[in-house]
């Protein structure tokens, strides 16, 4: 395990919080960043996101050139309320309408590469309660100041101060701690350093998104990681401290579920990769029991494992960033 | 003032294109809790923002009041203030999560005082789009220690210690829009606690009921006889006692104000009061305790004050009502310096003190756009008799 990285590949959000220096190195290097915010159902939040973020990173500091919502056919007021804001609004299947119709969070980021102009495109969930404009400039921080740094992942929590000026991340949550990371310990070591590898929150260069598939629901930041650390190293990675992170929290059962997916997307990576050759067919069903007056009953839900593929692929996007000729 | 007057519109115009920064500081600010005597964390925040902003002399006083100077172009010319208190009446300490939609700002205390506090921090990126300068010295202060037992006791230190003279003052408070206060009544915030000797909760089987006597209490406050002039009035608005349905209650409380534009009055009804509690206590033989939480004195600023006449211009112009009651805020220690000052509203809303409070987001921007013109019209000597 390369265990030199954490050392040198761990940022907290404070070290960025000079904006003025972000924006003259973005300025420098000539770049541009789109801000995406997926939604489903998020009337509660998305305006205080966009509010925030628009206000410090937009208006006071250019540090965002677009923010973007990705909806993905919520039933509330996300989609209005966000619009209010002057913000790009899209419905998920209103883009690329030709391909196959997904529901899923990975589906929203993968075509917001589409959407967006940016060279950097920052993914923020849209339920933070606590929102500020630090999860969005910590995560850029690292892109515009380093040269070698290509994407950035979010970790939260104040950590434990362990002596002076060591701290100790706290770890992650439930199904990090119960299914991702052994799994990475298993196989895949080095990526046990991201203290949240499931996070919804990274940002990286175009460059980078552009090139790596994208599973359409919860496996979207595993099979990230894996594709990322696969094809460019660990050394392209870093995780930023975002400290303290309000959200919903979600039952055992939908975690229960959430794990089955991540498991399933590793598994499949692991045999892309030819790391692994298994014998049988996977299944697509979680099947999960609940009591009903004395009797237990099956509560079964498919969970099928779709992906899409690196999008400089996808002859429209293609065209539309000007890259005809060049595959 | 008819320039002033006529610039309104586009003021609000302006001020409604930055809504995200003035949004932006009323959730980044209202967010951190700040119960009286418990402030500092906020005025942290706010002498950060403030500072963000290029406010040109930023920081915490020695009484805990976050301060910040917009320097004037003439040294000479008195400093206007401008004043949002920044404590409110939730109790809770953690970190209070707001919610924002298209309409309006919800959570607790934001329609008291979060809302004016987060505009104060936006103040000077007003100014400055409006591409407004001034000749005094422009002050933003955010008083601690200002309600229930705080007494007001932030912005008296502070003008008890204020080096220059001060030309005028405006008092922001959330809501309501079209509030414009310029008299303060005189008045003593007291508690009546009524508490149950140890001895007598153990084995007797007639021990007084701490809630009948505060009962007592009450009915002899009603029964005392209040003139109609000058306006009196006695608020009895807090109330609390026992622990269990079948257990006779060992302590319990109100809390009252009496209310009157006259200093003397509220004097003659306390000494009343304090008569009743005597006496009670003597009846009963229970330990009845009478405490003043805060008091002011009777201050007005005449009605047709420049001061005053102005704001009701500007207000007359936004197309919104004037409406004048008395104000127990930081006005009343500014008239009682006798600098001029007035209390507006910034907006409205509902569920003032409560878990649902909230502020709408389309009339804030006529309220802010009160400010500017104000400020304006102070700075170039309409607002005073000079």
């Amino acid at each position: 395990m390369n265990k030199s990285w954490i050392e040198t590949n761990t940022f907290h959000h404070s070290k960025f919080k000079d904006l003025d220096r972000l924006v003259a190195a973005k300025q420098r290097k000539n770049l541009s960043i789109s801000l995406c915010l997926p939604t489903l159902n998020e009337e509660r939040t998305i305006a205080k996101e966009i509010v925030i973020m628009k206000s410090e990173l937009m208006i006071r500091h250019p540090l965002l050139d677009e923010i973007v919502v990705i909806d993905s056919g919520s039933t509330d007021q996300t989609r209005e309320i966000a619009r209010a804001y002057e913000v790009m609004v899209y419905q998920a299947d209103d883009i690329l309408p030709a391909l196959s119709r997904f529901m899923g969070k990975g589906e929203n980021l993968w075509k917001a590469l589409y959407v967006t102009r940016g060279d950097i495109i920052v993914y923020i969930d849209a339920d933070i309660k606590n929102i500020h404009h630090r999860f969005a400039y910590g995560l850029i921080g690292p892109l515009l100041l380093s040269d070698t740094i290509r994407f950035t992942k979010a970790f939260y929590d104040r950590p434990i101060a362990i002596g002076d000026n060591k701290l100790r991340p706290t770890g992650g949550g439930r199904v990090t701690e119960l299914v991702t990371r052994p799994l990475f310990s298993l196989f895949m070591p080095d990526l046990t350093q991201f203290v949240q590898p499931l996070s919804g929150e990274y940002a990286g260069f175009r460059s980078i998104f552009e090139k790596i598939p994208f599973h359409i629901g919860y496996g979207v930041e595993t099979g990230m990681l894996i594709d990322i650390f696969e094809k460019w190293g660990l050394d392209v990675m870093a995780q930023v401290d975002l400290d303290r992170r309000v959200h919903k929290n979600q039952d055992t059962k939908a975690l229960g579920r959430m794990a089955f997916v991540i498991i399933k997307t590793f598994l499949k990576r692991l045999q892309d990769l030819d790391r692994m050759n298994l014998k049988q067919d996977i299944f697509n069903e979680m099947i999960q029991f609940h009591l009903v007056r004395d009797q237990l009953e099956s509560e079964i839900h498919t969970l099928e494992q779709h992906e899409r593929p690196p999008i400089i692929e996808i002859p429209e996007y293609r065209e539309k960033f000007g890259m005809e000729d060049k595959m | 003032m008819e320039e002033i007057l006529n610039q309104l519109p586009a003021f609000v115009e302006q001020i409604s294109d930055i809504r995200e920064i003035i949004i932006s500081n009323i959730v980044l600010i209202g967010q951190i809790p700040a119960p009286t005597f418990r402030e500092q964390r906020r005025a942290e925040r706010l002498v950060e923002r403030l500072a963000d902003f290029q406010v040109d002399d930023c920081a915490v006083d020695d009484f805990g009041n976050p301060v910040g100077i917009i320097r004037g172009r003439a040294s000479s010319k008195s400093a206007i203030f401008i004043v949002a208190h920044l404590d409110t009446f939730c109790e809770t300490t953690s970190d209070t999560l707001y919610t924002v939609t298209d309409k309006a700002i919800s959570g607790m205390g934001v329609s008291d005082n979060s809302a004016a506090v987060g505009v104060m921090a936006s103040l000077p990126e007003v100014f400055r789009r409006l591409g407004m300068v001034f000749e005094s010295d422009i002050v933003l202060v955010a008083p601690v220690h200002s309600l229930g037992p705080g007494n007001l006791k932030g912005i008296r230190q502070l003008l008890k210690t204020w080096p220059t003279p001060v030309r005028g003052a405006i008092c922001l408070e959330s809501v309501e829009l079209g509030r414009l206060n310029y008299y303060s009544d005189g008045m003593i915030r007291g508690e009546i606690s009524c508490s149950i000797a140890s001895e007598k909760k153990m084995g007797r089987h007639h021990q007084p009921n701490a809630i009948l006597i505060i009962h007592e209490v009450i009915h002899a406050i009603l029964k005392l006889r209040l003139p109609q002039k000058p306006r009196t009035q006695i608020v009895i608005g807090k109330i609390a006692g026992g622990f269990n349905h079948g257990q006779e209650a060992f302590d319990a409380s109100i809390g009252f104000e009496i209310r009157s534009d006259s200093d003397r009055m509220v004097r003659e009804l306390y000494g009343d009061i304090k008569d009743i509690v005597n006496g009670i206590n003597k009846s009963f033989a229970v330990d009845l305790k009478l405490s003043i939480i805060s008091h002011l004195n009777a201050t007005q600023l005449a009605y047709n004050h420049p001061l005053v006449k102005c704001a009701a211009r500007i207000l007359y112009r936004l197309g919104v009502e004037a409406v004048s009651e008395p104000s127990e805020t930081a006005l009343s220690i500014f008239l009682q310096k006798q600098i001029p000052a007035i209390t507006l509203g910034l907006t409205r809303g509902n569920h003032f003190h409560q878990d649902g409070a909230m502020v709408e987001i389309e009339p804030l921007f006529k309220g802010i756009a009160q400010i500017p013109a104000l400020v304006a019209a102070m700075d170039s000597g309409m607002c005073s008799h000079e």
